[in-house]
């Protein structure tokens, strides 16, 4: 008679033994994809907002905690901070918890295999991301009770580091070839080769990263035309390597925001409600060389309102869907967002081989000047890294890469404090948010937010 | 039987001569009995052994009567003095006031008969000692915020338990029941009196008793009641003059600090957007032309009327008593379309099958149609208008509501994307919202005499109820609240069963000098809860709200269930009336908590001495009454959320390209040692009357402790978790209470006076691991519980008013900062480091009062009757969340009226306390400091009520027994200093997890991250309390 099981919740009390019961949790853990990389997420922020290509003016919520990012002002009561912190820990106890539970069931190796190759894919990505936006993060490999949370101190960069490549090596090894993925958006070795690649190169070690980024070269292509890569119904191209999968047109399916996110807030022509968020600066805007079409493809100039009144307010021109439905004032998009495409490894591969032939690939696409050539401005570009550089800010602009480009080529405070007030290297990263200090006072905070 | 003969008689007040109806009359053998018509006459069959009669009626002293041979037997009935004998309803039963050991507050029909209130709760704030009513939103209906001697929790829910005719439960809405079918309330406060309700009883326990007719003839009563209701404090906002103004000087500050060079003169061309400023606010003419404004309180509120009727029927026979009512109330709200409308049915009836079985039916029935918006404060319709700008008329020129009407001249202010008009119609109006909820409350009983003083007694009772709620919402609302919403319909349904069958074996004997009275108990209850929402948009149009019309694109059911065994006794001993002993058990069993704390025991012990029936006391003659009581014992709280111990799954979907793949991830910690919070307390009272009752008080002590509190422990984030609801932690409270009755002049004129005043101290004496503070925080009002501390301090920086000048600036810590300019917000340095940082944050006030007192005086001469009732809270804090649009820069909101003294210039210094408001602060304007925080003092002219019955004189020439007119007024004045509508408006309400009243969408796992319970205090634009006045007339036939 007490003995009441919940009526409308599974419970975990018989969970987590069957396959089918780890394809929900492994489902799960994929869906934490979507806080990770969504539009407001922390990689948006450290990404762009922090960056020159972008900017905020109206925004909903607690607004000088948003402008706080644009303005080179961030506390550690930043609320957005803490929401970053919560939401990145959240997904990562997603994976942790389907890693923990799947070493003690009893399921075919292979499939079991499978699985933990595909978790340490994402927890590597994760981790990689956060160690770079906070710097010394505590380091939770497995679920934690609350007792062994207040002992788990941050662990330095290098650890993070080391662990990263781990399980990213363990991904490359493990998971299937593209070909033999059956389900759109799930990792393939690739993937977790790029990744290596890039977690590689952020650790200056060019030679490993160019090893990883060669066997994944010639595996996939550009797509032909630059636009061909965007639009609501362009999914996993032939250059998309790892890509988030959204469904839009109903409440119920996981639709994207990115499209009602980064309209301008109030527009009332574009969507219903605009986010307002990763605003384009005239930066980046002018950082477009004349006749790219990716200029075109990468900012709006404005909207004209219902009033016929033009609003020159840039905004995002790739994750567009305009004729999502809006049932409940919402638009239910159906953008993806590719994490990982062709051109990045291609401009990495040039990073780490010094070789400007990749990067060549990327300009020939969009009938560009190649790098070395006579009509390549090279005046303003007058390295190679400096090529790569720009390559990439307009190549990738707004795909939450600009940031850590700068951060990783060391180049943040001297490219961002000519449009934003960035003082020094101490705030390329963020604050360890204040409540987490608050609770376990044995937590350090990062220079630049010590004694805010 | 030849010789039997009867007798008649009269029965009269032995003071007033007026005639008693319902007393009963015995033979002394007990052979026969008969009861006394409403003249106050009876007839009885004796026979010839019989020689005296023994006269009964409650309230009356017991007289024995000689019979006499012949002629009509004179009567007269003295009332009782001694108060102590009055009879109160405890758990499980009643007692004699003299008998009662633990602190039982009760309050009889009297006291709240002519209040307008629907909600009975309401009618008893400021009648209570230790019990601090406080009515958070002013809508019709609504249930005020109880807390019975302090906050005895921090995370679980803190509402008392309910228990109506005997059936316990949670979070129950008063409102389903008409307060004029209540018979008495009587609240359980002490642990020895609500450990009868074991693990319900931590929060104290409400009885509501509703009346039964007496045995005697039939009475039959009508009345009916006109009311209108008023916001009679408004809250002073900017008009449309001074609102240009700050909308200018934001902006131009925000444009002058945003870069080296730029001034206020510069025009729109070369600003960016968020500095631009309409033409109409630079040109003079134009200016003028927008005038004042309009005032979006006269738009929301309005005069309302309310009428209600009532017709009951009581009475009965010595074998059967009954009452049938039938109430119906009609109030609009003082807020625009918002109404409350409810039917109430009532058959009570209980029926002496034979000398040993009786049994009875209780049954309420309710209804009540309502529509109630502007409760929710933040995004709410009243809160909403107070932020609207006050520059736009209430209709443009094509009859719509907006200024985003594309076809309207006003559509030039569309691309200033910081005005802001949430026109209150666009809510109301355009807004189609109706509440529909149907109540069954029924009790059936049994009762067996097995032996003399043994009786058995069985019941069922079930609380049904169903709840509908449908809303449409217009396309585009006239272009007044978004503008671009579209047509969009919602539907939901709640459906609650709550059953409970109690079955109690009762002993009662007196044996010389000792009395005892032993109470078993065995009770089950469950209950289900069931939701059902769908919603649907893309309507073609208007024309059809009902869901059919558009398309389906949202839907879900969900459903709960708890259940509970207990066990229970009491045994009551007593010693020649004089000395009392209780003892109680009670071993509860819930679903709720976990699989390893299954059954808890909630054991009390008490003690009474009636000092005044001492031979020794005997002389001393201007104390008829001392007596002393002492009670400890154990409690329970088991509000907590009804899967709390175990690890729930909620859904989580991915979609690989175009295949949806349904996901499932764990939502909170299990913890499967869950169990109830357990509250021990100590009371301690004394009671003493003087000179015949004229003059009575009684006070009580009382400490409690609170262990294993249920707290929702915020743990480290790389958990995966925010919180952990888990047993730890302590807190004490204690106070004092004290009722003083005096009876000042009792001749014709009479004048009495109730006074009533409590205080708690609330202290939190241990917390989760390492004591760590929980901190709540919403936008960024904070509030910190610590060990130390009373729950939920406000936790901020201290702010002194603004930086008047550079010189200021450069001699306090804000020096060097970078940011603060002259006429910026200046922050106190609490910890003296010469900076302003995070850590000068500090505690800036508690809601909780020091202490609340209630006031009564009633006049009554030759049938006029004139009561004033003052309530008063005194030393408690309030947040005005409000701040955050109308009391700083928020993107074009409205603003208060004081607001308009801010900082202009060094010269022009305003009044020292508002910071310049600009459009990009940069500084500490919206950081959450003492600038939000007022005081919450007030006093309360609450009620004051007139009535008159008319004489019998004329009353005598109409049909009817009695004729009696009265008006009555509510909220009359307000005392206090608090910015917005009313200090005690709070728009978080009590932690409640199983709240089906709410019209919230019940989330499907048990993590709630921050009870709501701790935000008690903080006003984030609530429903004004109107002053209601009414006017009535009762007739008794």
């Amino acid at each position: 008679f007490l003995d009441l099981a919940p009526i409308s919740n599974a419970n975990q009390s018989n969970f987590y033994q069957t396959i089918e019961d780890f394809e929900l949790a492994v489902n799960a853990a994929y869906a934490t994809l979507y806080t990770f990389y969504g539009p407001t997420s922390a990689v948006s922020y450290f990404a762009e907002q922090l960056s020159d290509n972008a900017t905020l003016y109206n925004v909903a919520g607690i607004q000088s905690d948003r402008w706080a990012f644009k303005d080179y002002n961030l506390k550690p009561s930043n609320t957005e901070v803490y929401r970053f912190w919560q939401e990145c820990y959240k997904a990562l106890y997603n994976v942790n918890i389907v890693l923990d539970k799947i070493g003690s069931a009893e399921l075919n190796e292979t499939y079991k295999t499978e699985v933990i190759a595909q978790m340490r894919f994402l927890r590597g990505l994760y981790y990689f991301n956060m160690v770079q936006m906070w710097g010394d993060i505590p380091l939770v490999s497995r679920p934690i009770s609350v007792e062994e949370s207040y002992a788990t101190l941050r662990s330095p960069e290098s650890e993070v580091h080391a662990f990263v490549v781990e399980d990213l090596a363990y991904a490359a090894a493990n998971l299937p070839e593209p070909t033999a993925v059956t389900l759109a958006g799930k990792a393939s070795k690739y993937a977790a080769l790029t990744l290596l690649g890039k977690v590689y190169l952020a650790l200056n070690q060019k030679d490993k990263a160019a090893e990883s980024l060669l066997q994944v070269y010639g595996k996939f292509s550009l797509m032909p035309r630059y636009e061909a890569l965007w639009g609501a119904n362009v999914k996993n191209t032939a250059e998309s390597i790892f890509e988030i999968q959204y469904q839009g047109g109903s409440p119920n399916l996981p639709f994207s925001r990115y499209w009602r996110e980064y309209a301008p807030t109030e527009n009332f022509v574009l969507t219903l409600y605009g986010g307002g968020m990763n605003q384009v600066t005239d930066d980046l805007y002018g950082e477009f060389e004349e006749g790219d079409p990716r200029r075109e493809q990468t900012v709006s100039l404005g909207y004209t309102n219902k009033e016929g009144t033009f609003i020159p307010i840039k905004f995002q021109n790739k994750w567009v869907d305009k004729e999502a439905p809006a049932p409940s004032g919402e638009e239910l998009s159906n953008n993806n967002f590719m994490v990982l495409r062709y051109a990045d490894v291609l401009l990495m591969l040039s990073e780490a081989t010094n070789d400007p032939r990749y990067l060549n690939e990327v300009r020939a696409r969009v009938n560009l000047p190649l790098y070395g050539s006579d009509a390549y401005p090279s005046s303003q570009y007058n390295s190679l890294a400096l090529a790569i550089e720009h390559e990439r800010r307009v190549e990738l602009a707004l795909e939450f890469h600009r940031f850590f480009d700068l951060k990783r080529t060391d180049r943040a405070v001297a490219v961002v404090s000519k449009t934003k007030p960035i003082k020094n290297e101490n705030q390329t990263v963020l604050p360890i948010p204040q409540i987490v200090i608050q609770q376990n006072p044995a937590i350090t905070q990062n220079p630049a937010y010590q004694g805010l | 039987y030849s010789q039997e003969r009867s007798l008649q008689g009269m029965v009269t007040n032995a003071k007033t001569k007026e005639p008693l109806p319902g007393v009963g009359i015995k033979t002394k053998d007990g052979t026969k009995s008969s009861v006394t018509d409403a003249e106050g006459r009876f007839r009885i069959v004796i026979s010839p052994n019989t020689k005296s009669l023994i006269i009964s009626s409650i309230g009356y002293e017991t007289k024995e009567v000689p019979v006499q041979q012949q002629g009509l037997l004179r009567i007269e009935l003295v009332e009782q003095e001694q108060s102590l004998d009055e009879v109160v309803v405890v758990g499980y039963g009643t007692q004699t006031k003299r008998a009662v050991t633990g602190a039982v507050a009760s309050i009889s029909h009297e006291k709240f008969q002519d209040r307008s209130f629907s909600n009975v709760a309401q009618s008893l704030a400021g009648q209570l000692a230790g019990v601090n009513i406080s009515q958070s939103q002013g809508a019709p209906g609504q249930s005020p915020n109880i807390r019975i001697r302090g906050t005895s929790s921090i995370t679980a829910g803190t509402n008392p338990l309910y228990v109506v005719d005997g059936m316990p439960i949670e979070n129950f809405n008063l409102n389903n029941i008409n307060p004029q079918d209540i018979e008495s309330v009587e609240v359980l406060k002490d642990a020895s009196s609500a450990a009868i309700y074991g693990s319900r009883g931590a929060n104290g326990v409400v009885l509501v008793t509703t009346k039964l007719g007496k045995a005697g003839t039939t009475h039959v009563g009508f009345n009916y009641e006109y009311g209108i209701q008023k916001v009679s404090r408004r809250i002073d906002l900017m008009d449309a003059q001074q609102y240009i103004q700050y909308y200018v000087d934001a902006h131009n500050n925000g444009w002058i600090n945003s870069g080296e060079g730029r001034s206020a003169s510069d025009p729109n061309s070369v600003r960016t957007k968020p500095f631009q400023i309409p033409e109409d606010f630079t040109d003079p003419v134009k200016r003028a032309a927008l005038g004042t404004g309009t005032d979006w309180q006269d738009v929301m509120f309005r005069t309302a009327p309310s009428h209600q009727a009532q017709l009951s029927v009581s009475g009965g026979t010595e074998k059967t008593q009954f009452l049938f009512s039938g109430n119906y109330l009609d109030q609009e709200a003082v807020l625009d379309q918002n109404y409350l409308k409810r039917l109430t049915l009532r058959s009570n009836i209980r029926q002496q099958v034979s000398d040993r079985f009786a049994v009875g039916l209780n049954l309420g029935v309710t209804g009540v149609y309502d529509r109630t918006e502007g409760t929710e404060g933040k995004s709410d319709v009243i809160s909403l208008g107070l932020q609207s700008a006050p520059i736009f008329p209430v209709y443009n020129e094509n009859g719509n509501l907006g200024f985003k009407d594309p076809n309207s001249t006003w559509y030039r202010f569309a691309q200033y994307t910081d005005l802001q008009l949430w026109h209150p119609y666009s809510l109301t109006r355009e807004l189609h919202k109706q509440n529909k909820s149907f109540n069954t409350l029924g009790n059936a009983f049994a009762e067996y005499t097995i032996l003399d003083g043994l009786k058995f007694k069985t019941s069922i009772n079930a609380n049904l109820l169903n709840t509908r709620y449908e809303m449409f919402w217009n396309k585009d609302q006239k272009y007044g609240y978004s503008s671009a919403l579209p047509a969009q319909g919602n539907a939901n349904s709640r459906f609650m069963l709550n059953w409970l069958s109690e079955n109690t074996l009762n002993y009662d004997k007196q044996f010389n000098d000792h009395g005892l009275a032993v109470l078993l108990g065995y009770t089950v209850q469950k209950q289900r809860d069931e939701y059902q929402a769908l919603s649907a948009g893309n309507f073609p149009n208007n024309l059809v709200p009902t869901l059919n019309a558009g398309t389906v694109n949202g839907g879900t059911s969900l459903a709960y269930e708890w259940a509970m065994i207990s066990y229970l006794g009491r045994v009551n001993y007593n010693y020649k009336n004089r000395y009392f002993l209780s003892a109680v058990l009670r071993r509860d069993g819930s679903s709720r908590f976990g699989a390893n704390n299954r059954f808890g025991y909630f054991p009390s012990v008490s003690a009474g001495w009636v000092i005044s029936d001492e031979q020794f006391f005997e002389s001393v003659k201007a104390i008829n009454n001392l007596k002393l009581r002492a009670s400890y014992g154990a409690t329970g709280n088991n509000q907590i959320p009804n899967y709390g111990p175990i690890g729930l799954l909620g859904a989580s979907n991915y979609v690989y390209g175009s295949e949806l793949a349904t996901g499932l991830m764990l939502t909170n910690i299990p913890n499967p040692d869950l169990r109830w919070e357990r509250t021990n307390m100590l009371n301690l009272g004394v009671d003493v009357a003087f000179l015949q009752d004229r003059f009575r008080l009684s006070a009580e002590f009382y400490h409690s402790v609170t262990n294993d509190l249920l707290l929702n422990v915020p743990v480290p984030d790389i958990t995966g978790f925010a919180t952990q609801l888990t047993n730890v932690g302590k807190l004490r409270n204690r106070g004092f209470e004290v009722n003083i009755n005096s009876r000042n002049i009792d001749r014709d004129f009479k004048w009495s006076t109730d006074f009533n005043l409590s205080l708690n101290r609330n202290k939190v004496l241990q917390l989760g691991p390492g004591n760590a503070p929980l901190l709540y925080t919403d936008y960024v009002v904070q509030v910190k519980t610590e060990v130390g501390q009373p729950i939920s301090n406000f936790f901020g920086y201290i702010y002194d008013g603004v930086y008047k000048n550079q010189a200021e600036i450069e001699a306090s810590p804000a020096r060097g900062d970078g940011f603060t300019k002259p006429g910026d917000p200046k922050i106190r340095d609490v910890d003296g480091d010469g900076r302003i940082t995070e850590a000068d944050r500090t505690i800036i006030g508690n809601n909780q009062p020091d202490f609340i007192v209630g006031l009564n005086n009633s006049f009554s001469f030759k049938g006029i009757e004139l009561s004033f009732l003052f309530q008063g809270s005194f030393g408690g804090e309030i947040t005005n969340q409000l701040v955050r649009f109308n009391g700083i820069w928020n993107a074009g909101r409205n603003a208060f009226a004081k607001v308009s003294n801010y900082w202009k210039s060094e010269s022009d210094p305003g009044d020292g306390w508002h910071f310049k408001p600009t459009v990009d602060p940069k500084g500490y304007q919206e950081r959450f400091s003492s600038y939000w925080v007022e005081d919450a003092t007030f006093v309360r002219l609450k009620n004051i009520r007139i009535s008159y019955a008319l004489p019998q004189r004329w009353v005598s020439k109409t049909p009817a027994k009695g004729i009696r007119i009265f008006a009555n007024a509510e909220n009359v004045y307000l005392w206090s200093k608090y910015t917005n509508y009313d200090p005690e408006n709070t728009t978080y309400q009590s932690t409640s997890y199983s709240n089906i009243f709410s019209n919230a969408v019940p989330s499907a796992t048990s993590t709630v991250s921050v009870p709501s319970g701790a935000f008690l205090g903080v006003d984030y634009g609530s429903y004004p309390l109107p002053r209601v006045i009414t006017f009535g007339a009762k007739i008794d036939f």
